[in-house]
């Protein structure tokens, strides 16, 4: 029943995402009214809310005739943990794809000037959501039924199961990823808009930074998600579905920044930066949902492999073929001085793109040659210390010059650099000789000393003009940039761990931490075992109990560890059951000291915040109606 | 100079003499590097997805960090070490491939994406005069008066031509997925999913692994509510035979029997529990299960009871 | 959506094109191959086995070079793996049906506990299988074992012939065990 009212939805969702890439086409190429491309759009995001409106309905009936119901609903899970399941296996989390991505279509629709840039920015769009609708309802539909009709499910991965962050994470990530194919869609649409055209960049620039936002906001999520649950004490393994998420954001990071103070010298730039950044988006997905990149968890050839690929390819073709292309002429731009701002966003351009390079190269290597070798190449996180860390300290770096270039060609702006290299020499040299943190964290610890600096000089020296809101933003972002890379570079350096066996009552000692093993608990819940160290924690001249727990769920054969973190202001004690011996008398444990965590994650928060507030000042920006012609507008800016 | 500047240069020196030094004590590994976690550290595990041998839980790391410490307590070199790993593992187990043959491709992608963006960079930023850049533009602008051909205002039949081939193409999408699906087809889900009555299952069965055959006969309950099935009963009837509630299981697999009089398991659980309950006519079931299932796992054990 | 009639592209922009044709070309290729290096087929070229020799489980002893003209199955396992409990009773099967025949079960116990492995063997019903316990699991990583279970085929010659990652199931064993046995 369910099943044939989701795949009604389904057909519907197709039908009218096709019928909104040609009528949006007809009102780029013949002047069509756009009533009726406005109510496909909107006939479109209604289906695609409306599937996974169904599919909830199921998980939540626990109707196992639906296949994705059958394959990861359960009647065991709890309420919370089955709503979410909506994304926790690929079929559903296209339909929430989708919906997204409609989400993104109605809103752009919304908007009518220029007319025709957004015409052809809506056909791109609805293109790419036939796509996905093509393949939720041909390739993977989730309403499929199953016969015979099983009476419960596995449920979801229980990895899945036991953090929030997971419940906010996927959205995020796909408010992120889908955000972007607004820019990408008006940098195609601009050269075709003729005339029109020309305002791309000022229209794609709340939305680019609204996606930045989430993308920001998502990874970060991700990144604790790891760290809380997977039990390892790690929140970043270069990882290609980690890899994915970054390789965008790199992207739409560089492309901020060209948009914003380049102006039109900047043209191609801002061009291919918005193009690959949805590109990279969709190849991510490729990578990610194809079963290419495998693992030893991937188990299911997905069909969705060689139309995902085609996609991308076709997204390639498009950009190759129409950004960029019109050749703004430079001539009115006088060359800027070396010393500017100007300059400081093209270095970051070239290091951003590099990086993203190198993380692409290195996630796609295993399925480059191994058509060429026949061996699967393996690239590990130290190829990634060895080439993306160096240059991603360089950004940061170059993030404390940025703002003593405000003015353009100021020979004041290298003096008011002297106080923040001073103050990164002495971090270092502090650091360095009160510990051996090693020579990448000890440079990030140099830069993030300087960029902090440099931003509160910023900061303190900007009360007397009214402080707008964009600055803020920029030095809100920058702080936070620094504060990841202080809390990246502090936990790697100064972490320390130690695995044992120990028996009831013995002790595991690491840095001036001890945990004793009190006991140790096993019980039966909801078809899983599940198994919890008691340990007291001693350190910092406190006491407490944590307990680590093991779950053995049989349903589908995994024993997942729950960590435990003891969060501290400045360091956290991470604390993983490892194994239990079959008498209960002792326990395998990992015992981690992992310091300034904290500092990591309120990093993470600052640069969402200050992509929160810039996409708020863009808001603000544009209601003050149409901008005056954009070009004086970037002087402006490039002079502020 | 002023003695203010040259205070400040002072302090400038100094900054850098220190920060250097701390550079460098940096640089060089401190003395309390374990040397079996630096050559773990180098190992990806097998196991698991982008995690070292050093870092990793699994057990095959466990086993991979024990090994390297064996080796390193022989007095083989790193080096030999991880010779040994990739003779048995792979290149795949090195954490850093080497840098040769297609693995080459790691190291010059982002050395040219280097070159690449900062040729790109360094075009954007050079100060060109205006007839060169009109040269530059000239050809393109050239093809591009308005009119010919321009892709900005295509009008009439172009602009109608055009919207036909663009929906034949938006169309040509929606059907090369569909072929495409068609061809790959969905393969089936690896393993059928697992439900609460096969977790109860396994859970009934570790519980007799453990000899908890009490707790195990009330998970072998609770399952058969949910799914009355004779193999179930069967279990149920052996767990509580093996709880020493012979009665119960006699109960339990005269039901079994009731429906399937010819079930060899279910006449051999009766037999057994008839041994305690009513010693006479245990011989006779367990003959008859004999005679019905003369190759069954336990016939050799029961004939051996009956010769007794 | 190209509009207008074709124009001829920028070198560059070609350059571009057929480098992204290329790549794809190979991502494609990468995706036939699929995600597996060899996928549970068997090993097409035979390596000499490691040597595998020690007590076993119930007190006696075993050694690969002494089994040379026996074919033998090498398992490894452990009891804490789920799916190892359901592959063992096939082993026992075929033990049952292929010794006759030459063929030897031999399970490489991968870090566990004595008690464990008998209360395994005892419940799955393959008491007579001969274990070699592994506690630290040096045995299982000097054969390049990437995880339990894992099943290798020596010949009569010392040599792999064949291994599988995961759970072996009755097809794998008559197309990579039943060609090597002796004619019954």
């Amino acid at each position: 029943m369910l099943g044939d009212l989701g795949t009604a939805t389904l057909a519907a969702g197709l039908l009218g995402a096709t019928l909104a890439a040609l009528l949006w086409l007809r009102v780029a190429l013949l002047a069509a009214p756009a009533r009726p491309a406005r109510a496909a759009t909107t006939l479109t995001v209604l289906a695609a809310a409306a599937a996974c409106a169904v599919l909830e309905t199921a998980l939540l009936r626990h109707d196992f005739s639906v296949r994705y119901v059958a394959e990861n609903g359960g009647r065991h899970v709890s309420v919370p943990d089955t709503v979410t399941s909506l994304w926790s296996a690929l079929d559903g989390s296209l339909l929430l794809w989708s919906l997204v991505l409609c989400g993104y279509a109605a809103l752009l629709a919304r908007r009518r000037h220029p007319p025709r840039l957004h015409a052809y920015a809506m056909a791109v769009v609805s293109v790419v959501a036939t796509f996905f609708f093509a393949l939720s309802a041909l390739a993977a539909n989730p309403f499929r039924d199953v016969h015979p009709v099983p009476i419960d499910g596995p449920g979801p991965n229980p990895l899945l199961q036991q953090h929030p962050a997971m419940a906010v994470h996927p959205p995020l990530l796909y408010a992120g990823y889908l955000g972007l194919v607004v820019p990408f869609a008006l940098a195609l649409a601009a050269p075709l808009a003729g005339d029109q055209g020309r305002g791309w960049l000022r229209l794609a620039r709340p939305w680019t930074l609204a996606a930045w936002t989430a993308l920001t906001a998502g990874i970060g999520l991700g990144a604790w998600w790891s760290y809380a649950v997977l039990g390892w004490g790690g929140y970043w393994v270069w990882d290609p579905v980690e890899n994915a998420s970054l390789l965008p954001w790199l992207t739409a990071t560089a492309f901020l920044h060209t948009a914003r103070v380049g102006g039109t010298r900047h043209a191609r730039w801002n061009a291919v930066l918005a193009c690959a950044s949805f590109v990279l988006v969709l190849l991510g997905t490729f990578l990610t949902r194809s079963g290419a990149i495998a693992s030893v968890h991937a188990f299911t050839e997905s069909p969705l492999g060689p139309l995902l690929l085609g996609l991308v390819l076709l997204a390639v073709l498009a950009a190759t073929l129409l950004a960029g292309r019109r050749d703004v002429a430079p001539a009115e731009t006088p060359a800027p001085p070396l010393l500017s701002r100007a300059t400081a966003v093209l270095v970051n351009g070239v290091l951003l793109v590099t990086i993203a390079a190198t993380v692409l190269i290195g996630t796609v290597a295993p399925l480059l040659t191994e058509p060429l070798t026949g061996e699967r190449v393996s690239v590990g996180p130290g190829y990634y210390h060895r080439t993306a860390v160096p240059l991603a300290v360089a950004v940061l770096l170059l993030a404390g010059v940025a703002p003593a270039l405000r003015r353009a060609g100021d020979r004041a702006g290298v003096r008011r650099l002297l106080v923040p290299a001073a103050a990164a020499l002495a971090t270092v040299a502090a650091v360095g000789l009160s510990s051996r943190p090693g020579l990448p964290a000890l440079t990030a610890f140099g830069a993030a000393a300087f960029t902090l600096t440099g931003l509160a000089a910023e900061l303190g020296s900007a009360p007397r003009r009214r402080l707008r809101a964009v600055r803020l933003a920029a030095v809100l972002a920058h702080a936070g940039l620094a504060l990841v890379a202080v809390g990246v570079a502090g936990s790697s350096a100064y972490g320390q761990v130690t695995e044992r066996t120990v028996r009831v009552g013995e002790t595991l000692r690491v840095a001036d931490v001890s945990a004793r093993l009190v006991s140790v608990d096993r019980s039966t819940t909801g078809g899983r075992m599940v198994v919890r160290a008691r340990l007291a924690v001693t350190g910092d001249g406190t006491s407490r109990t944590v307990t680590p727990g093991l779950w053995y769920d049989p349903a589908r054969d995994t024993a997942v560890t729950v960590p435990r973190i003891d969060t501290g202001p400045w360091r956290d004690t991470y604390l993983t059951l490892l194994a239990v011996a079959a008498d209960g008398g002792s326990a395998t444990v990992r015992l981690a000291v992992n310091p300034l965590v904290g500092v990591l994650w309120c990093g993470g928060a600052l640069m969402a915040a200050g992509g929160l507030l810039a996409f708020g000042g863009s808001l603000r920006r544009r209601r003050r109606g149409p901008a005056p012609p954009a070009r004086p507008a970037t002087r402006v800016e490039v002079a502020a | 100079m002023s003695p203010r500047r040259s205070l400040r240069l002072l302090v400038v020196a100094a900054l850098l003499a220190a920060a250097a030094v701390g550079l460098l004590r940096s640089s060089s590994s401190g003395p309390d590097t374990d040397p079996v976690r630096t050559v773990a550290g180098g190992l990806r595990c097998p196991a698991c997805q982008g995690e070292s041998v050093a870092d990793s839980a699994s057990p095959i790391a466990a086993a991979m960090r024990q090994s390297v410490a064996e080796q390193l307590a022989q007095g083989r070199s790193p080096a030999e070490i991880r010779r040994w790993f990739v003779e048995r593992y792979g290149t795949d187990v090195l954490a850093d491939p080497p840098a040769r043959g297609v693995s080459l491709l790691l190291w010059a992608v982002p050395a040219l994406a280097l070159l690449a963006a900062g040729a790109a960079a360094l075009r954007t930023l050079r100060p060109r005069r205006p007839e060169e850049a009109a040269g530059r533009a000239g050809p393109v602008a050239r093809r591009r008066t308005p009119g010919s051909a321009a892709p900005p205002t295509p009008r009439g039949p172009t602009a109608r031509r055009l919207w036909w081939v663009s929906s034949a193409g938006v169309t040509l999408l929606v059907v090369a997925v569909a072929v495409a699906a068609g061809q790959t087809g969905r393969p089936a889900p690896a393993a059928p999913p697992a439900d609460p009555v096969a977790v109860t299952l396994q859970l009934a069965r570790d519980l007799e692994g453990q000899q908890r055959y009490d707790a195990a006969a009330a998970l072998y309950r609770e399952a058969l509510r949910d799914r009355p099935d004779d193999g179930i009963q069967l279990r149920l009837a052996f767990a509580l035979l093996r709880a020493d509630d012979a009665a119960g299981a006699e109960r339990a697999v005269r039901e079994v029997l009731a429906r399937s009089p010819e079930s060899p398991d279910g006449l051999l659980v009766l037999g057994l529990a008839q041994r305690r309950t009513r010693p006479a006519e245990a011989p006779s079931t367990l003959r008859r299960f004999l005679t019905l299932a003369p190759h069954h796992p336990a016939a050799a054990e029961i004939r051996r009871l009956l010769d007794s | 959506m190209t509009a207008g009639p074709a124009r001829r592209l920028p070198a560059g922009r070609l350059t571009a094109l057929l480098l992204v044709v290329t790549v794809g070309g190979l991502l494609a290729a990468g995706l036939r191959a699929g995600p597996e290096p060899s996928p549970a087929a068997g090993d097409p070229t035979p390596v000499p086995a490691p040597a595998l020799a020690g007590a076993t489980l119930d007190g006696g002893r075993f050694d690969l070079a002494g089994a040379r003209g026996q074919v033998v199955l090498v398992n490894v396992f452990a009891s804490w793996c789920g799916p190892c409990r359901d592959e063992l009773p096939l082993l026992a099967e075929a033990a049952r049906r292929w010794s006759p025949r030459g063929l030897r079960i031999v399970g490489l116990n991968l870090r566990d506990g004595p008690e464990a492995v008998r209360a395994l063997l005892a419940e799955t019903g393959v008491a007579d299988l001969t274990v070699l316990p592994d506690p630290d699991g040096i045995r299982a990583v000097a054969w390049g074992v990437r995880g339990v279970p894992e099943t290798f085929v020596v010949d009569r010659d010392g040599r792999i012939v064949a291994r599988r990652q995961g759970v072996v199931d009755r097809a794998w064993l008559d197309r990579w065990v039943a060609p090597r046995l002796a004619a019954p």
